[in-house]
């Protein structure tokens, strides 16, 4: 082996050490606030995905009417919607990832965005 | 023998294989089958998953369209032609599932009733939104039950079919969650995933693993949103809930759930949730709901009878009465674990 084998070998370690740490390494957690959005369901379809570091409010028409998503201080909430029992808005607040409110008479969905980190992989209800 | 030279670049390219993104469990929700779904894949390709939710909401949906009880479609069809007693062609996206449902009503005794659509709807629960107004009257239940249907009136013969009964009035909402996640499933494998779970409004079916570790379930406690117990998952196998917190309305400080008795027409008070492990999610979507009708009472019997060897009740003292089965997989998450009674499936 001469002496430019041998650098081709030390580069593609090196080169493979920047992969593992690319690839394969932890995600940082400051990266991922950062870029935290909130992703609005409708019927089938994504409505809106927008980020949760902007104040919007959002009207998302669906079969039974008008869904208002607020969206303020790095939090998202279904404001109103259709439905007399207002499960929707009572899911308050929405902040971390996996966070959702539900309207299925009107078929919107809202939820926070990003890989949730809980015990389980599922819920069972 | 074995160089340097030779090594090294054999080295190199286990390493650079090595590089590719690291598989992890990839989540998209969606609205479908009138509820919320959740596919979890186990992936380093994510545009796989979005592609494979794309698909499923897309078979889900066209299945809750077939069997809607109460929406125009091919399951509305078949009760305006079965209260006829003239003999049609079945539907072939009902006919399995009337099948099905024979079988289920026949090994439940009876406890679970597909046939009872019409006690649904005198319920107000055939509707997305229920008006809080009051219980039905006694007598209209009674009335309704002096007819009698039941899945053994429909007279099935290759694809015709007709029904000696024109009280007969089909609700699949009972188990065809539970038969629309197993097809979901297998589209799933034809797509090639080969670790995932499928969760449709919380009653779901897990495939392989993720990783080298098994898949990890919650089970909701039927007071609260905590989790009351768990268990580990891991090959393929479907685990269904039914509990009095689910489609509900309240009168006059009186909670009135939708699992009805289809003894008394009213809504079963033996028990606050079942959950059931089963391969078939059809069998275990009934089973939860005949379990909870069953009560501790009868449970051990109708168990036995569904062929169901895991299954967990939580009565309305809080206490668990289960399976040995279940019991070897059950992990309490809530301190102090409940009192528990193990009964062994039993005719």
């Amino acid at each position: 082996m001469t002496r430019g084998d041998g650098l081709v070998v030390i580069c593609a370690c090196l080169l493979v050490g920047l992969s593992y740490v690319q690839f394969w390494g932890a995600p940082d957690a400051g990266d991922a606030s950062a870029t935290r959005e909130v992703r609005i369901l409708s019927g089938g379809t994504e409505f809106a995905r927008l980020p949760l570091d902007r104040n919007a409010l959002v009207e998302v028409p669906g079969p039974a009417g008008i869904t208002r998503v607020e969206i303020a201080d790095g939090a998202a909430r279904c404001a109103a919607s259709p439905g007399s029992q207002g499960i929707c808005q009572r899911a308050g607040w929405l902040r971390e990832a996996g966070d959702m409110a539900v309207s299925l008479p009107n078929r919107v969905l809202i939820e926070i965005l990003g890989e949730t980190k809980g015990p389980f992989d599922s819920i069972n209800y | 023998m074995i160089t340097w030279q030779r090594l090294i670049p054999s080295v190199l390219i286990l390493l650079l294989a090595a590089c590719s993104p690291r598989p992890e469990v990839h989540t998209e929700r969606l609205l479908a089958f009138g509820t919320v779904v959740e596919l979890s894949i186990y992936t380093h390709d994510r545009e796989l998953v979005r592609e494979a939710a794309r698909v499923v909401g897309e078979d889900l949906d066209y299945m809750h369209r077939a069997w809607h009880a109460w929406e125009p479609g091919p399951l509305g069809r078949t009760n305006q032609l079965l209260a006829t007693g003239a003999e049609f062609s079945a539907n072939p996206s009902v006919l399995p599932l009337i099948l099905e449902g024979q079988r289920l009503e026949a090994d439940s005794d009876g406890l679970f009733n597909p046939a009872l659509g019409a006690l649904f709807a005198l319920w107000g629960f055939h509707g997305d939104e229920r008006e809080e107004h009051a219980p039905p009257d006694e007598a209209e239940i009674r009335a309704l039950l002096e007819t009698r249907p039941s899945m053994a009136d429909i007279r099935v013969d290759g694809i015709r079919m007709r029904s000696d009964n024109p009280a007969v009035r089909l609700d699949l909402g009972g188990f065809a969650k539970g038969y629309g996640v197993d097809r979901a499933v297998e589209r799933l494998k034809e797509l090639g995933i080969e670790h995932a779970i499928l969760n449709a409004g919380g009653d779901l079916r897990a495939i392989g693993r993720p990783g080298n570790r098994p898949w990890r379930i919650g089970i909701r406690h039927p007071d609260s949103e905590g989790v009351l117990a768990s268990l580990e998952l891991a090959g393929d196998e479907s685990v269904y809930t039914s509990g009095d917190y689910e489609r509900h309305f309240i009168y006059a400080g009186e909670r009135f759930h939708h699992i009805l008795d289809p003894r008394t027409g009213r809504p079963a008070r033996e028990a606050r949730s079942v959950t059931v492990i089963h391969r078939d999610g059809a069998r275990a979507d009934a089973a939860a709901t005949a379990l909870f009708v069953a009560g501790p009472a009868r449970f051990a019997e109708i168990a036995a009878r569904l062929g169901i060897e895991q299954a967990m009740l939580v009565d309305p003292q809080g206490a668990v009465l289960m399976t040995p089965a279940m019991a070897e997989r059950i992990r309490f998450e809530q301190q102090p674990a409940p009192p528990v009674i193990l009964v062994e499936p039993a005719r």
